[in-house]
Parts: structure tokens; C-alpha cells; sequence
């Protein structure tokens, strides 16, 4: 796991660099190692993490936010201003840190909803009207996340 | 494609403008914040456009690589401050 | 392959403008997070997909990726804090406002 790690900052190192004599490869290589060396081992939060569900869930949330990009643009260009901010209290059965970073993520990045408040199974939404907050009350985020993190396992 | 290129430069610089006012003008602390976000993730984008209309995209590249990762912390930074400390000073 | 980075840019360039527009009409902080929101999940991050386009399946393509991914992973991070921030501070929306 720890040598999977090293590998993926290499590629990162490697990535941004751009240069491939050996003083910058062998740089990059002992950076990565470091890195790796110096910090605690082990993600502590996340037990399983699937990365068929990550594969198809990138594409899902794209789509997601084209679509509410276009709803909030058209709310906005309206000369009426049809929008009704306000805030919902959504409650999850997600409640490891993983899941929590995630599922709040992916809220904040739709446009027209905004996390404020996060707490183990409860977060605190800033929608800006209503038909934005349709599609998180029924709960398809959280069924998409929890699907990332495959079976909640307790971590006690 | 240079043409267009200029084209988009011009009206992202325009629209930093936009930033700019709601910068000044804000009516809290909090829109002042969110301008000065708004302004540097238009940065980032102006960097590699700049870089891609003179053909040294991998040179500047690392300048918004750079400029993206101090705008995190100087935002949090920043959040946090004002999260303790509250909206108008004591 | 460049009319597809030109509709890239065109399309994100759409949304930076709608974003900017939204940032003077919209009126308080928190809808005001909504049209930044907007400008950055959709707008910055179309208009650097189609410059990584328009240079081509190359490293610069991958770096520019990398760029387009730190915008993306970052840019909630930091609306979320600063919303938090307001919330705390006992700001709240202006409930009065056109419905």
C-alpha cells in the first residue's frame, strides 16, 4: 500500500516536471519516498474503497452538475430573479469521514447547492430554490457514495 | 486561433472587473472573501491561456499550479481567521 | 480537435459570464456562493479542458489535466469555508427577497 503510494507521487512528480534527465527522475524518487517515509501510515478513515463505483461515478456527477448548471443559469438570467434561497436540513446514513468528505464535495460542486454545516449523518444545505434541493432530498447522492466506500464498516 | 485566444483574454479580464467591484463594494466582509476567490480562479485560467497564446504552456503551467495551491491556503487562512473572530471587528 | 476546444472555451466562457452576472444581481452571500460556484465548477474547468484539448494528447494536455484537477478538488474546499465562516458569524440570508 505505502510502495502504491510512493509510485502514484513519482507519476505526480514525473507529471509535473516534465524533465527526464536522471538528477530530476532520482530527485523525484527520493522526494517519494520521503514523503511516504515521513508521513503516519495508512489512510485511517477509509476501509474499501472501489474503484469500479469512482469510475462510474465521475461521469454521473459531471453530467449532474452540467444539468444544474444550465437550471441555475437560467435562474439567474431571468429578469424576474425566480429564486428562493434557504436552508435544508439533510439527513444522511453516511457517517464515516471519507463519505462525509465526498458527499460534501460533491454538493458544494453542483451548482445551486452549498454545504455549510457538516456533523456525522447530518449536514446543514444551502440550496437556492427548491428544484435544486429536489434531487438531494431524494437521497441519490447518498446511494452514490455509499456505493464508492462499497459496505460501511465500523470503525470502533 | 491567436485572434480568438486575444478575444477570451480580453473578456475573462473584463469580467475579473466584475470581481473587482464586489470586491470594494460588498456589503460584509464574506462577499469581499468570495470576490478575491472568484479573481484568482480566473487567474489560474488567464496563466495557461496566456501561456498557450505564446507557446510556453509548460512554463506556466507550473505558475498556476503554484498560484492554485497559495490560493487554497491563503483562503483558509483567511476563512478560518474570520470564522473565530466574526463578521466585524471588536 | 479545434472546434472542439473552441466549443469548450465558448461554452465555459458562457458560464464565467453567467457567474460574473449572478455575482451583481444575486442578494446575499450565501446565493452569491452559488454563482461562484458556478463559475468555478463549470466555467474555469471548461475553459481549461478546452486549452488541454487544444494542446493535444501531450504531457502539457497531462498537466493541464493535473491543474484542472486541483481547481476541482480545491474550489469547493474553499466556498465551503468561507460559507461556513459566514454562517458562523451569525450572518443569515435575506429571507424577504422576490420568491
Amino acid at each position: 500500500m505505502r510502495i502504491f503510494a510512493a509510485f502514484a507521487l513519482f507519476i505526480l512528480w514525473l507529471i509535473l516536471s516534465a524533465s527526464y534527465n536522471l538528477l530530476h527522475m532520482a530527485t523525484g524518487a527520493v522526494v517519494a519516498s520521503m514523503i511516504v517515509w515521513l508521513s503516519p501510515a495508512g489512510a485511517p478513515h477509509v476501509r474499501r474503497f472501489s474503484w469500479l463505483a469512482a469510475l462510474m461515478y465521475v461521469p454521473w456527477l459531471i453530467s449532474r452538475i452540467l444539468k444544474s448548471g444550465f437550471h441555475v443559469s437560467r435562474l439567474i438570467l431571468d429578469p424576474a430573479l425566480p429564486i428562493a434561497p434557504g436552508f435544508v436540513q439533510h439527513k444522511t446514513k453516511l457517517s464515516s469521514d471519507g463519505e462525509l468528505v465526498v458527499l460534501g464535495n460533491s454538493i458544494t460542486l453542483t451548482p445551486g447547492t452549498i454545504t455549510v454545516e457538516v456533523a456525522p449523518g447530518e449536514l446543514l444545505v444551502h440550496g437556492l430554490d427548491a428544484a435544486s434541493c429536489e434531487e438531494l432530498k431524494s437521497g441519490v447522492f447518498d446511494d452514490r457514495v455509499g456505493r464508492l466506500f462499497s459496505v460501511k464498516e465500523d470503525k470502533k | 486561433m491567436n485572434t480568438f485566444f486575444f478575444v477570451v483574454l480580453t473578456i475573462i479580464t473584463v469580467l475579473m472587473l466584475v470581481y473587482f467591484y464586489r470586491v470594494v463594494r460588498g456589503p460584509s466582509v464574506f462577499d469581499r472573501v468570495l470576490g478575491l476567490n472568484g479573481i484568482s480562479t480566473k487567474a489560474i485560467v488567464l496563466l495557461v491561456l496566456i501561456g498557450t497564446m505564446f507557446e510556453r504552456v509548460d512554463m506556466f503551467i507550473d505558475i498556476s499550479t503554484g498560484y492554485a495551491l497559495l490560493n487554497l491556503v491563503g483562503a483558509l487562512a483567511i476563512a478560518k481567521f474570520l470564522e473565530e473572530r466574526g463578521a466585524s471587528p471588536k | 480537435m479545434t472546434w472542439l476546444a473552441i466549443f469548450l472555451i465558448v461554452l465555459g466562457l458562457f458560464f464565467l459570464v453567467v457567474g460574473s452576472i449572478g455575482m451583481l444581481r444575486l442578494p446575499d452571500v450565501f446565493s452569491r456562493a452559488h454563482a461562484l460556484s458556478l463559475t468555478d465548477s463549470l466555467g474555469a474547468v471548461l475553459v481549461l479542458a478546452g486549452l488541454a484539448v487544444y494542446e493535444g494528447f501531450t504531457m502539457n494536455f497531462l498537466r493541464i489535466f493535473v491543474v484542472l484537477l486541483l481547481v476541482y478538488l480545491l474550489n469547493p474546499v474553499i466556498s465551503h469555508a468561507t460559507i461556513r465562516a459566514a454562517y458562523r458569524s451569525g450572518l443569515r440570508p435575506t429571507e424577504e427577497e422576490k420568491k
